[in-house]
């Protein structure tokens, strides 16, 4: 009985030649992933629009919005980017994708950046740049009554609604 | 059943007719608990007839700065009554400009930590007791606390030094190396007073990566739908358990409805962390008591785990499916077929295992009568997890205070009462057998149904306590609603509660001992640790990896 004890430590010889080898020679091999994993995000720059709603989910922050003059640029920066997947939920036109795609080291930072500028489109009136133009297909598309008032700038259809109701009072 | 209703309701009764006579004003609150506001002068008194007297546990306390919205500071005392699953919340108010609160500390040897941190980060006075620096670092200003609503989220007051650089760096990419060895675990660091073999004292050093994680979820970059992923970062082995605990905070303080299929998932994803977690340590365990090839297969066996939780949401760890209202990701057919492969798997091998580890001597003998923690000592400290289970206190967050799908499923609830490390070996063993019984239950009786709940809105200004049984014991959060992003919210992970309850453990035990004994309270941070023996004949200071221990047992 005792002895029946003292040898049970044994059994694991039997375990492991059952489970023989369970590692994989990555790189060589494939990775184990499986169909599921989330990896880096693509962002398919033709249909992208700039609204930023990806940005604004983004828990770390590695999506980001940076409206200048003329532009909306969009930055992707991996090295903050945790994998979660909020912006491809979010995303109202369906741009980004969640690839599988994991191997991102890098030696040069700047391939951790993915960056896109869209291009702003100027008011009919004053000429001010505020709109893109993806954007305004966009909201057409979905208002058609916009027609009559979106080439012009927020500032400049202020002014207009001003002066009608101004006219008006007369 | 109904008996059992109605002597609770008896009792809850009998309880608030006593308080009342401490308490300005009582209220219950549902789905967070007994809310007795009481003045600070009485605060001991109340205390003393809660933990002693009705016999609850101590699970948290919350320090808020509340000047902004009624001029005070306020402390949330959260004891909880286990029979009844019934919080009891001491609330008490300070004075702004001269804070100060009585210390419980030598009524609730538990409440000890809650009280430093409080002093450190909120510079709340705890009179009657002495009160030193603890969290912060050593060149952190005097007068500054950063938990206070006029600090800045993002403040830097110390001016860290500049590394110099080396004259003539050679091109190419820089590597940074250290302070800390990148291979070895997380930095805590105990300090061991020895005398030749035996420990005399524990002294605990911590909080060398506190991250300020509280005060970031406050500031206005986060939402409260960003914190979940935030909360997930606490704890790189149980994240899962905190953006749970996190989202049934606040879902129970606004009183939001959540699918029973996403309670399900929830459910089904943290029984799967808890086999992962526990394979983990059984495996370390075996790791340091020098037995490798029971960490080796224990850990091929967690890999099926891993590779299970990537295929039910999309990443090994830090799953990210997680928000206020519900879940992201829903589990058809084929992947409850997986998980149901993986369990037949993880059951027979594991019970193989098992009866190995059982006869391997050098781990029966190493843990049998070592880190003895004795039950009156666990329930004095209101130790949580494996290691009050190991010394014969019946808790267990899932049975006693239930939350999300566990009311559905029957389960034991595994007490060993020898208190030693043996004893919280057995615990998880069994736990992780009550776990694969706990999925097939919730596999089997799943519902159809949204996953997502269809209003979310939080109202300000309302409190809510989410409570999880993590891998290593009951992880709590408060949460305190604010506008867009909760005002306070308070994080209690189970190490925290556990850690003092080491020093009654060590003491007196030989120092070969010592890393097991550490690693049986599974800590948060991974696993062992640096540890700085100081031999008292000699007064000097040793510092020893705890492999370098195990491999010697005998300190020069």
């Amino acid at each position: 009985m005792s002895l029946k004890k003292l040898l049970k430590p044994f059994k694991l010889l039997s375990i492991a030649k059952k489970a023989g080898v369970v590692t994989v020679l990555y790189p060589y091999q494939k990775p184990l992933i499986t169909s599921e994993f989330r990896g880096k995000i693509v962002i398919d720059a033709s249909k992208c629009m700039g609204c930023g709603a990806c940005a604004n989910v983004c828990p770390p922050n590695a999506l980001s919005i940076t409206e200048t003059e003329e532009s909306v640029i969009l930055n992707y920066f991996v090295g903050r980017c945790i994998f979660c997947g909020m912006c491809a939920d979010v995303c109202p036109v369906g741009a980004i994708r969640v690839s599988n795609e994991f191997e991102l080291a890098t030696t040069n930072i700047d391939n951790l950046n993915t960056v896109l500028v869209h291009k702003l489109k100027g008011c009919v009136d004053c000429g001010k740049p505020f709109i893109t133009s993806r954007m305004l297909e966009n909201v057409l598309k979905k208002v058609p009554f916009a027609e009559k008032y979106i080439n012009e700038c927020p500032d400049c259809r202020r002014k207009r609604f001003i002066n009608i109701v101004s006219a008006r009072k007369r | 059943m109904a008996d059992s209703v109605e002597e609770t309701k008896r009792n809850l009764e009998e309880m608030v007719n006593v308080l009342k006579k401490y308490a300005d004003n009582i209220e219950f609150v549902e789905r967070v608990g007994l809310i007795v506001r009481v003045k600070k002068e009485r605060l001991r008194e109340v205390s003393r007839f809660v933990h002693d007297i009705l016999d609850s546990y101590f699970r948290t306390m919350a320090a808020v700065d509340e000047r902004p919205i009624n001029n005070t500071f306020a402390a949330y005392y959260v004891f909880g009554k286990d029979e009844m699953g019934l919080n009891i919340i001491i609330e008490t108010h300070t004075d702004p400009l001269d804070p100060e609160i009585p210390s419980i500390s030598d009524l609730v040897p538990a409440a000890d930590w809650y009280e430093l941190e409080a002093w450190d980060l909120l510079g709340i006075k705890f009179t009657g007791r002495r009160l030193y620096r603890f969290i912060l670092p050593d060149e952190w200003p005097e007068g500054l606390y950063p938990l206070r609503k006029d600090v800045d989220y993002n403040l830097r007051p110390v001016k860290p030094l500049a590394r110099k650089a080396s004259k003539q760096a050679p091109a190419g990419p820089r590597i940074p190396f250290g302070p800390y060895h990148p291979a070895l675990h997380e930095p805590e660091y105990f300090e061991l007073f020895v005398e030749g073999e035996k420990v005399v004292d524990v002294r605990y050093n911590g909080f060398h990566v506190h991250r300020g994680i509280e005060k970031l979820a406050e500031s206005p970059r986060f939402t409260y739908q960003k914190v979940p992923f935030l909360a997930e970062r606490i704890c790189g082995i149980c994240g899962f358990v905190h953006s749970v605990s996190y989202t049934m905070s606040v879902e129970r303080a606004a009183k939001i409805d959540v699918p029973e299929r996403a309670e399900y998932i929830r459910s089904i994803i943290l029984e799967v962390e808890r086999l992962h977690s526990h394979l983990l340590w059984i495996g370390v365990a075996c790791h340091l008591l020098g037995y490798d090839a029971g960490f080796m297969h224990s850990w091929r066996i967690r890999e099926k785990v891993m590779v299970l939780s990537e295929l039910l949401t999309g990443s090994r760890k830090t799953y990210g499916i997680n928000l206020v209202g519900g879940v992201r990701k829903d589990i058809n057919k084929d992947k409850i077929q997986a998980i149901m492969n993986t369990l037949k798997y993880i059951k027979e091998e594991f019970s193989k295992l098992v009866e190995v580890i059982a006869h391997v001597p050098q781990i029966v003998k190493r843990a049998t009568g070592t880190g003895i923690l004795p039950r009156d000592d666990a329930r004095k400290l209101s130790v949580v997890g494996p290691v009050a289970r190991g010394s014969g206190l019946n808790r267990d967050v899932r049975k006693d205070y239930p939350y999300a799908a566990y009311p559905y499923v029957s389960f034991k609830v595994p007490v060993y009462s020898e208190g030693d490390n043996l004893a919280r070996l057995f615990v998880r063993i069994d736990e992780v057998f009550e776990s694969i019984n706990i999925l097939e239950q919730l596999l089997d009786k799943i519902p159809q149904g949204p996953i997502f709940a269809e209003k979310i809105e939080v109202p300000e200004g309302v409190i809510g306590i989410g409570n999880v049984e993590a891998p290593r014991g009951e992880a709590i959060h408060v949460t305190i609603t604010g506008k867009g992003r909760p005002y306070r919210w308070r994080v209690r992970a189970p190490t925290y509660q556990n850690i003092p309850a080491l020093k009654i453990m060590l003491k007196d035990a030989p120092l070969a001992d010592a890393p097991l004994t550490i690693a049986s309270i599974d800590p948060c941070f991974s696993c062992t640790d640096r540890l700085l023996v100081i031999d008292l004949k000699t007064g000097k200071a040793v510092k020893k990896t705890m492999e370098e221990i195990i491999k010697k047992k005998k300190v020069n």
